[in-house]
């Protein structure tokens, strides 16, 4: 019995010999700075790689991981984080998150990291996260949305939704595979397509009160049941969109235009870059979302930021980071594979920016429209998508799925 | 007495703190610290968390009593899922029961090509389950799918639905996933437990003329009765708490029709960061898994006791 106790006390110190070894070293260690890396749609593992090498191979004191997350995970991952005490020095992050990010006091002003030089350098318009005079993210990326029209299947590029309707009808031909127009139906992380067509139909999400703040939900209103009648009768009366709409997300509902196979699609800047990774072989034009008629064109305009969260370790490293990463010769790059207009303004003088995608974008950027920046969007978001599919579904009508969904969405605020 | 009284404590004193039990504290130690760290703490907390208004990020910030219970009891959304959870519970475990008998049937049935054909039952249970979710969505899929082509091609259905894109056929969709990946755990458990009955049973009855079903109900059965128990207790657990098929499936749509208490409580908790909702929902799941654990218990100790 003696022998085994010994031994049993003998495996434990052995076991915790190696921490006892390897603690000393870490007090050597470089000062690490994590990135959470959104995966937009184009950007390839080798731009990464290079990034994070070059980064490290010009700052050899500084241990740099940029982390690879999906999309559809980067706002789970940056909770899970923060409630774990651990959040990276910086991440992409929409936006849109901002507001909720700095209700939980989790990140900080990017001036005090980044060098005046890099921020002079973005062009003001992009400046979506400056809130309050304060600057909590840096502009990563700012693209509004576009419509692309497969050239090959049509010429006709439509100037008002009910104009749209007529040439997607006249394209459609379900049984060779060919359809008007590409929808959505499966819900994910944005609230497209439902948001150009309630744009197009001059509609806001929320009452603004005298002081600026948001007031009722007002995605009830004669313009919201007009974009989501008009979406309905689209894809279940003159069943303009591809089969199976219902089960399929953004991402999965593209490829459909990129293999060739609708006429019309509404996107954003990743277009030319996702069409040349799914080698689509048809020639494309790009053009403004139209409006209904009576109204003014309303794109969607779409910014992600990179914020610095300050319960990170190395803050001031990852600012050296980003004044390495704000450089042509990377921004440009990753601006080119993404496919959106470049934020800063020596980017955006380059030749490679001047193509006609480019200049769609930018008409478009200048009626564009946002989204609502609010803490808790995500529950709105996701319960205007339920109001969305109900009505796909046959369920309930537009009126009264948006009544229910703008209801839900004043109770949660407490309004 | 006195002697008898004292003898006996130090009896009892030494049994908990002698040699040997010294010996297994100390190697029961890291494992008890690691469940009262990752398993005790964390179910307190949410505990806590439900009687409490909590921030963002679900640390404590003031006492609200049983208000987070009450906000949530009087929205019918989450009566509609819980509902919906026990109706996925329930159908889940009865057919993974019923498939996983028929199964151990037959693999109890000794033919050429056995160990091969229980091999292949393993397939299903031994993939991770986001990756056979994964794989079940391209067979759902309208266009691409191994289900729809099939259906149409053979003539059997002109126009199979959009599997995961409208409400019941999402759901059933959903539950034969769940199904397909617990049938083969049922199934080699019942195996286990066939395997296990005495072959002279068998004889006995055939001598005495009685008939296959005679033999399932009155030798089978009562021969694999507590592993039946057992089994579908687990089961019950297990299927209660599916998360991965309908996250990756679904996400609880079309319109939350595949949203049961599991997945509303990850939403609520990691996408809306509405922590006092989310604790609520999981505590109500507890309870409703304590009250299915302890009736079980209750049935099964009798039996044994009887």
């Amino acid at each position: 019995m003696m022998k085994l106790k010994k031994l049993v006390l003998l495996a434990i110190l052995l076991a915790l010999l190696p921490g006892v070894i390897f603690a000393g070293g870490q007090k050597e260690k470089k000062p690490k700075v994590t990135f959470y890396w959104a995966l937009y749609d184009g950007l390839t593992e080798d731009y990464r790689a290079s990034l994070q090498d070059a980064f490290m191979k010009a700052n050899p004191d500084i241990q740099l991981d940029i982390v690879p997350v999906p999309w559809k995970n980067m706002h789970d991952k940056i909770t899970t984080s923060l409630a774990g005490g651990n959040p990276p020095e910086i991440s992409v992050i929409g936006t849109r998150w901002l507001l909720e990010l700095m209700s939980m006091n989790a990140v900080d002003e990017v001036t005090k990291y980044v060098s005046k030089a890099t921020i002079d350098n973005i062009a003001p318009g992009a400046m979506e996260a400056k809130i309050k005079g304060k600057l909590m993210g840096l502009p990563i990326a700012a693209g509004a949305r576009i419509m692309a029209v497969n050239m090959n299947l049509t010429s006709d590029i439509p100037m008002t939704m009910e104009q749209l309707r007529q040439d997607a009808i006249k394209v459609n031909n379900p049984s060779k595979g060919i359809y008007g127009l590409i929808m959505p139906g499966k819900k994910h992380t944005e609230l497209t397509d439902f948001v150009y067509y309630f744009y197009a139909a001059g509609g806001d999400f929320f009452a603004k009160n005298p002081d600026g703040t948001y007031g009722k939900c007002t995605v009830n209103s004669p313009a919201g049941v007009k974009a989501l009648s008009f979406m309905n009768q689209l894809a279940n009366v003159d069943k303009v969109v591809q089969t199976g709409y219902l089960s399929m997300n953004r991402m999965e509902s593209h490829p459909v235009f990129y293999a060739g196979k609708a006429a019309y699609v509404f996107i954003g800047a990743w277009v030319e870059s996702a069409m040349k990774q799914a080698k689509s072989n048809f020639k494309v034009k790009y053009a403004q979302i139209p409006p209904f008629q009576g109204h003014k064109s309303t794109p969607l305009i779409v910014t992600d930021s990179i914020a610095f969260f300050k319960d990170a370790k190395n803050l001031k490293a990852a600012g050296k980071f980003i004044d390495f990463f704000y450089q042509d010769k990377w921004k440009a790059k990753f601006d080119e594979l993404v496919g959106f207009p470049p934020v800063t303004i020596s980017a955006s003088k380059l030749p490679q920016f001047q193509t006609p995608l480019y200049k769609a974008l930018g008409e478009a950027a200048l009626h564009a429209k946002g989204w609502p920046l609010m803490a808790g969007w995500a529950q709105y978001s996701d319960i205007i998508w339920d109001a969305v599919q109900k009505v796909f579904l046959g369920k309930m009508t537009p009126k009264a799925a948006l009544d229910e969904a703008a209801a839900k969405i004043d109770k949660a605020r407490g309004l | 007495m006195a002697d008898t009284t004292g003898s006996l404590l130090v009896r009892k004193r030494s049994r908990w703190w002698n040699a040997e039990a010294r010996l297994a504290y100390i190697l029961l130690a890291p494992a008890v610290i690691v469940l009262v760290a990752f398993m005790f703490y964390p179910i307190i907390y949410v505990f806590l968390m439900s009687f409490f208004d909590t921030s963002k990020l679900g640390q404590l910030r003031a006492f609200v009593g049983f208000k987070n219970y009450r906000g949530l009891f009087a929205t019918s959304d989450f009566w509609v899922i819980t509902i919906r959870s026990i109706a996925w519970t329930a159908i889940g475990v009865v057919s993974k029961t019923l498939f996983g008998l028929i199964i151990a049937l037959l693999l109890n049935v000794e033919y050429k090509g056995r160990k091969f054909s229980r091999l292949l039952f393993i397939i299903p249970w031994a993939s991770a389950v986001p990756i056979s979710a994964m794989l079940w969505e391209w067979v759902y899929n309208p266009e691409f799918g191994l289900l729809s082509h099939t259906l149409k091609m053979v003539g059997l259905w002109k126009h199979p639905p959009i599997w995961l894109g409208e409400p019941i056929s999402a759901f059933f969709a959903c539950m034969w996933v769940d199904i397909w990946i617990g049938i083969p755990f049922m199934a080699l458990v019942f195996l286990a437990g066939m395997q296990s009955i005495p072959a002279e049973r068998y004889e006995s009855a055939y001598i005495d003329g009685v008939n296959s079903w005679q033999k399932f109900f009155y030798i089978t059965l009562p021969g694999i009765s507590e592993l039946l128990m057992i089994a579908t207790l687990l089961s019950s657990l297990w299927t209660f708490n599916d998360f991965n098929v309908i996250y990756i499936l679904t996400k609880g749509g079309p319109g939350g029709s595949t949203d049961i208490l599991i997945t509303s409580v990850y939403k609520n908790g990691f996408e809306w960061l509405k922590f006092n909702t989310a604790s609520v929902m999981a505590v109500v799941t507890f309870i409703i898994l304590a009250i299915v654990s302890i009736v079980y218990a209750r049935i099964y100790f009798r039996r044994e006791s009887s």
